[in-house]
């Protein structure tokens, strides 16, 4: 199943990517708890988390009564395997190794 | 990172997902051999006889211990519930035994695999369950390529074991 182009998609929208980042900060909630920090319609949000789910990137699983989600960041992960490791972290690795050189010359200097 | 897990009867837990175009058989022999675990868990082997109630390790010997724990129920090729202690670190050390299970369910010509890393401590340092979108992404891009992930990290320990590249 080659599903990189449903991530991409899924990830092109902010809403879709706000949730993502309150599941990161807080996972398995529930579509109560995550609509509350939204201005939009429950049904809005489900739709939002059904393309999410559908990405692989929320599962989610039944709690007594509730409904929880998860964020799944394998598919993020495949993504950087596939397509920012090599174009970013040679860059990466250069300016963090810069980051290191000048904070040591200025402990140096204190 | 912040608190990445969810609080479900006072325990957290975290659960990963993916899809492999793989057989069951082949997806339970990458997790349980130890030099194809080691080709997407940094470098690292895991060492066990997979028996109920069985222990195993996850080391490079005199450089590094990684993990421990006991296979609590080893149902070949579908289901392996293990416990969990992590080692690389004293701030993981401090979190104790957890519990990683591993469900395989084929999809078509494919299958689900899911990982459930739970009983951890409200509060976890999130290092404990962190590494596994890393894990399994390489896991998915070894059984369905051949090829072995490269990316900075992915291989750390890999030269401590003379494990070839």
């Amino acid at each position: 199943m080659d599903d990189v182009d449903e991530v991409f998609k899924a990830l092109a929208d902010p809403t879709r990517r706000r949730l993502l980042d309150e599941l990161f900060a807080r996972d398995g909630q529930t579509l109560t708890e995550l609509e509350e920090g939204l201005p939009m319609t429950r049904f809005g949000v489900m739709k939002h988390l059904r393309i999410l789910e559908e990405a692989g990137l929320i599962t989610t699983r039944r709690a007594g009564r509730k409904k929880l989600h998860f964020l799944n960041a394998v598919p993020i992960r495949l993504i950087h395997d596939r397509w920012v490791s090599k174009y970013a972290e040679p860059w990466a690795a250069g300016l963090s190794g810069l980051k290191r050189h000048l904070e040591s010359e200025e402990d140096e200097d204190e | 990172m912040s608190d990445p897990y969810a609080v479900v009867d006072g325990t957290a837990m975290a659960v990963f997902e993916t899809y492999i175009k793989t057989t069951p058989e082949r997806l339970w022999e990458a997790i349980t051999d130890p030099e194809m675990r080691a080709k997407y868990s940094f470098g690292v082997e895991v060492r066990s006889d997979w028996t109920p109630g069985s222990s195993y390790e996850s080391s490079v010997p005199g450089v590094v211990d990684i993990a421990a724990g006991e296979n609590v129920e080893v149902d070949p090729p579908s289901r392996l519930v293990q416990t969990f202690t992590a080692l690389w670190s004293d701030d993981v050390k401090a979190v104790g035994e957890s519990r990683v299970t591993w469900e395989i369910e084929p999809v078509g010509s494919s299958c689900r695999l899911t990982v459930t890393h739970d009983h951890l401590p409200a509060g976890a340092h999130g290092e404990v369950y962190g590494g596994w979108p890393m894990i399994l992404a390489g896991l998915k891009t070894l059984l369905e390529t051949g090829e072995n992930l490269d990316t900075p990290g992915s291989l750390m320990y890999a030269d401590a074991t003379g494990w070839e590249r």
